[in-house]
C-alpha cells in the first residue's frame, strides 16, 4: 500500500497503524474462524456417531424383519426431536441402492432408487461442514448382529452451527473494526501531540511576510531531548541568518560611505577647481569696482561658477535624499538624472585621464515608472565599477535606450571583465565571500527588486558589457 | 376440547407407565381383579381412558381390574387361551378363529347400532374412485388378524377375482388402525385398510391428519369389534361382574366420561348372528383353494 506522500505524518501512521491492525484482523479472524470449524466438524461428528449409534440398534431388529412401519416410526420419531442437532430427515438404502424406507416417503417412496441418496451424503467418518450450508447429508452403514443391514442417510439441520459461525464472524468484524477505529483515533490524537512541536517549528518558519524568529527558550520542550536539539539547532541557524543579514547590511552600507567617498573627492575637486576662478573673478570685481564692464562679466563669469556649484550641490543631495530613504521610490525617472550621473562620475573618469562614451538614446516617456534613487544607485555603481577596472586612459560608457516594455542600461568597459569570483555578487543570490565590495550585490538587490535583469555579454565595440534590464510600467516585485 | 383417546405412540409410553401403577396398586388384592387384555391395534391407549374405566368398574361393581397390553390381537389372544387373562377387547376374527375357547359377551354400539365397517383410504390429493386403481400401490394393513384392517379387503380381492398378494406392488402391517391413517396421510403407504370407526372417530381428535386422506371404498356392515372373555373365565363372578360393569356403564360419571372419549353409545349382548359377515369371509378366504 502507498500512502500519498502529501498527506501529512499525523495521518499517514494511523493509517498505517489502521492498515496493520485490518491484516491482523483478518489474519486473527482466520485463525478463530478456522479453530471454531475444527471444534464445531469435532461436535458434528461426535453428535452424528451418537445419533447413528441409537438409530442403528433401534432400526436393526426391525430391518431384519423388514418391519417397514417401525423403521419408519423410527426414523420419523428422530425428526420430530428438538435441538440445535437434530435429523430434519432420515433414509435408509439397502444393499441394491433401493430406499427400504424413509422419514420423507413423499420424495424418497418405499423401492425408489436411493442410490442419488448414499452418493450425496458425506461418509460420517469424514464429515466436513461448510459454511455457507443449513444442513449436511451424512452416510452410515446400519450393522445388526455383525451382518451389514444397508445405508442410513440423514440430512441434519446444521443452522445453529452455521448461525454460530455467522455469529462469530459478525462479532470479530464488529470488534476489529471497532478497534481499528479506536486505535485509529488514538493513533491520529497521539500522533497530533507527538508531532505538535514539529508543527509549531513548521509555523514559525512559514511566518508569512515576516523574518523567521527564534523560539523563546520556554517554549523548547525539555523533556524531549531531540525535539529540543531540533529546537536550538533551528534557533542557531535563525540567528546565523540573522547575523549574516546585519554584516551583509553593514557591509552594503559601507560599500555606500565608500562610494560616496570618493563622490565626495570628485566633489571636492569639482567644487575646487571652479573655486580657484570664483575668487580671482571676486578680487577682479573688488580691483576694478568701477569699471561697469569688467563687472558685469565678472558677475556673470560669478553666476555660471556658482550655478555650475549649485548644480553640483544639488546632485549630491538627490542622492543623499535617496540615502535617507526619504521616499525616493516616488521620485520618477527623468532624463535630467542621466545628467547628473554625467557630472557625477565625470570627475573620477577626469581624475584617471579616461575617455566616457555618454549616450543617451531614451526620451522622457521611456523613463516613466521606474524610480529615480534606484536607477541613478545602479548606473552610478556600475560606472563607477567599470571605471575602477578600467586602468588610465581607458575607454568606458554609457548606453541608455528602450527596448521594448522595458528599459535598457549598459555599461561597457575596456577592463578585462568579470572574474569568477566576482560574477557571482552581480548575478546570483550566493552568500557574498568577504574581502571584496558589496556594490554590484547592491545592483542585483536593486535590479532584482525592480523586476529587472542582469546580462553580461559585448558591446558593439566588443568590449564587456553589463546589460540591465528594467521593466516599465511598475511591475515591481 | 375433548381429550383425545386415540394417541400417539409416546402417549402409549405414557399409558404403559400409568399401568404399572394401576398393577403395583392392584397388586395387593392378588387375584381378585380381573385381567384385561388390550392391543393398540384397535384401542390407542390413553390412560385416562384407562382410569376412568377402571374407576367405573370398581364403583358399579367393586371389582379391581388389571390390564394388559400386547402389541398383536395374535399375543392377546394367546393370552386368553392360556388362560392369562380373563377377557379383551377384540376383533370379531381372532373370535371366530377359536370358537369353542373364545365368547363373546358384549359388544359396543356405535351410532346407535353394534356395526361397523372398513374402509379403503388413500391421499387426499390422489385421483382414485374405485378399489381396482389401487393395483400395485404400497398398502398398509393394520394386523393381521383384523377383520377390518385385513380380512375385509383381502376378501374384496377374491371376491375380485385378485391375487391378494399381487395386486398390491407391496403391503405391510402397522399394528394399528390410526397408524394406517398415518402412513397413508405422511405417504408412506398409497393406500391403507382401516377401522371405519377408528377413522371416524379420528375426525374429532385429529382432523389434521384424517385431511391428508380420503375413502375410497366403504365395506359391508360387519359385527363391531366385542369384549371376549375365555373359556377359563367363562361363568366366574368376574366375568358376570364385568358384563353388569359394561351394561350399566351409562349409569357413573366415570363410565359416561368413558363412552364420551370412545365416542360410543354403550354395550349390548351380542346377538348368535352378530358376527356372521365375518365367518362369511373368512370362509371366503379359507376356500380359495
Amino acid at each position: 500500500m502507498r500512502l500519498p506522500l502529501a498527506m501529512p505524518l499525523s495521518l499517514r501512521v494511523p493509517l498505517l497503524v489502521a492498515g496493520l491492525m485490518v491484516l491482523m484482523g483478518i489474519v486473527a479472524s482466520q485463525l478463530v474462524l478456522s479453530a471454531l470449524n475444527r471444534a464445531q466438524v469435532r461436535q458434528l461428528t461426535d453428535l452424528a456417531e451418537i445419533e447413528f449409534r441409537a438409530l442403528s440398534t433401534s432400526l436393526g431388529p426391525y430391518v431384519q424383519r423388514d418391519d417397514i412401519w417401525e423403521m419408519f416410526d423410527i426414523l420419523d420419531r428422530a425428526t420430530l426431536r428438538e435441538g440445535s442437532f437434530r435429523p430434519i430427515s432420515a433414509a435408509l438404502v439397502d444393499a441394491r441402492g433401493r430406499v427400504m424406507v424413509s422419514s420423507l416417503p413423499e420424495a424418497h417412496p418405499i423401492g425408489s432408487n436411493g442410490a442419488g441418496l448414499v452418493e450425496e451424503a458425506i461418509r460420517l467418518d469424514d464429515i466436513r461442514f461448510d459454511a455457507a450450508s443449513e444442513r449436511i447429508a451424512v452416510r452410515n452403514t446400519v450393522v445388526w448382529q455383525g451382518r451389514p443391514l444397508g445405508q442410513l442417510v440423514i440430512d441434519f439441520d446444521v443452522q445453529e452451527f452455521a448461525a454460530e459461525r455467522r455469529r462469530a464472524l459478525f462479532s470479530l468484524l464488529l470488534g476489529n473494526a471497532a478497534a481499528i477505529l479506536i486505535l485509529s483515533v488514538a493513533g491520529y490524537a497521539l500522533m497530533r501531540r507527538v508531532l505538535a512541536p514539529v508543527r509549531r517549528l513548521t509555523r514559525e518558519m512559514e511566518q508569512p511576510g515576516g523574518t523567521p524568529q527564534p523560539i523563546a527558550e520556554a517554549l523548547i520542550p525539555a523533556r524531549d531531548a531531540e525535539l529540543a536539539q531540533l529546537y536550538h539547532n533551528y534557533n542557531g541557524l535563525i540567528l546565523a541568518v540573522q547575523a549574516r543579514t546585519a554584516t551583509e547590511r553593514r557591509l552594503a552600507e559601507r560599500e555606500r560611505y565608500v562610494s560616496l567617498g570618493r563622490l565626495a573627492g570628485g566633489l571636492a575637486h569639482e567644487i575646487n577647481n571652479p573655486l580657484g576662478g570664483l575668487l580671482n573673478t571676486v578680487d577682479t570685481i573688488r580691483t576694478y569696482p568701477d569699471r561697469p564692464d569688467v563687472v558685469r562679466d565678472s558677475a556673470e563669469l560669478l553666476e555660471r561658477g556658482l550655478k555650475h556649484l549649485r548644480d553640483v550641490s544639488r546632485t549630491t543631495l538627490d542622492m543623499h535624499r535617496n540615502d535617507d530613504g526619504a521616499s525616493p521610490e516616488k521620485v520618477q525617472l527623468a532624463l535630467q538624472d542621466f545628467d547628473d550621473l554625467h557630472l557625477l562620475i565625470r570627475p573620477e573618469i577626469e581624475r584617471k585621464a579616461q575617455i566616457l562614451d555618454w549616450r543617451i538614446e531614451a526620451d522622457g516617456s521611456c523613463c516613466k515608472g521606474l524610480p529615480a534613487g534606484s536607477v541613478r544607485q545602479i548606473a552610478l555603481n556600475l560606472l563607477l565599477n567599470a571605471a575602477a577596472v578600467t586602468g588610465p586612459g581607458g575607454k568606458l560608457g554609457l548606453r541608455v535606450k528602450p527596448d521594448g516594455d522595458s528599459l535598457c542600461l549598459c555599461v561597457w568597459d575596456a577592463g578585462p571583465g568579470f572574474s569568477d569570483s566576482v560574477k557571482p555578487r552581480l548575478l546570483s543570490d550566493e552568500p557574498v565571500e568577504p574581502g571584496g565590495g558589496l556594490g554590484l550585490r547592491v545592483v542585483r538587490d536593486l535590479v532584482k527588486s525592480l523586476g529587472g535583469t542582469i546580462d553580461l555579454g559585448r558591446s558593439v565595440h566588443g568590449q564587456n558589457e553589463v546589460r540591465v534590464r528594467l521593466p516599465l510600467r511598475g511591475r515591481h516585485v | 376440547m375433548e381429550t383425545p383417546w386415540l394417541v400417539s405412540r409416546r402417549g402409549i409410553l405414557a399409558a404403559f407407565t400409568g399401568l404399572a401403577a394401576i398393577s403395583a396398586a392392584s397388586g395387593a388384592k392378588a387375584r381378585a381383579a380381573l385381567r384385561f387384555g388390550l392391543t393398540p391395534v384397535f384401542l390407542d391407549n390413553d390412560w385416562q381412558l384407562l382410569e376412568r374405566l377402571s374407576a367405573h368398574i370398581e364403583e358399579s361393581t367393586g371389582l379391581g381390574i388389571e390390564y394388559v397390553q400386547r402389541r398383536t390381537y395374535k399375543e392377546v389372544v394367546a393370552l386368553l387361551l392360556l388362560g392369562e387373562i380373563d377377557a379383551a377387547w377384540l376383533c370379531g376374527y381372532p373370535l371366530l378363529q377359536y370358537p369353542n375357547r373364545l365368547e363373546a359377551v358384549a359388544i359396543p354400539l356405535w351410532q346407535g347400532r353394534p356395526l361397523y365397517r372398513s374402509y379403503l383410504i388413500t391421499a387426499d390429493d390422489r385421483t382414485v374412485e374405485d378399489f381396482a386403481a389401487l393395483r400395485g400401490d404400497v398398502h398398509a394393513y393394520s394386523d393381521p388378524d383384523s377383520n377390518s384392517g385385513h380380512l375385509v379387503t383381502v376378501a374384496r380381492l377374491l371376491e375380485l377375482g385378485e391375487r391378494p398378494e399381487q395386486f398390491f406392488a407391496r403391503t405391510f402391517f402397522t399394528f394399528g388402525h390410526r397408524n394406517v391413517v398415518r402412513a397413508v396421510a405422511r405417504r408412506l403407504a398409497r393406500s391403507g385398510s382401516v377401522d371405519g370407526y377408528v377413522y371416524d372417530a379420528l375426525a374429532a381428535t385429529e382432523p389434521e391428519l384424517l385431511a391428508r386422506t380420503r375413502v375410497v371404498w366403504r365395506s359391508e356392515w360387519h359385527g363391531f369389534p366385542p369384549v371376549v372373555v375365555g373359556s377359563e373365565a367363562r361363568g366366574t363372578r368376574a366375568e358376570a361382574l364385568l358384563l353388569r360393569a359394561l351394561f350399566d356403564i351409562t349409569q357413573t360419571e366415570a363410565g359416561r366420561e368413558v363412552l364420551r372419549m370412545l365416542q360410543l353409545d354403550g354395550f349390548v349382548p351380542p346377538q348368535p348372528d352378530s358376527f356372521d359377515s365375518i365367518a362369511r369371509l373368512m370362509r371366503l378366504v379359507s376356500e380359495r383353494g
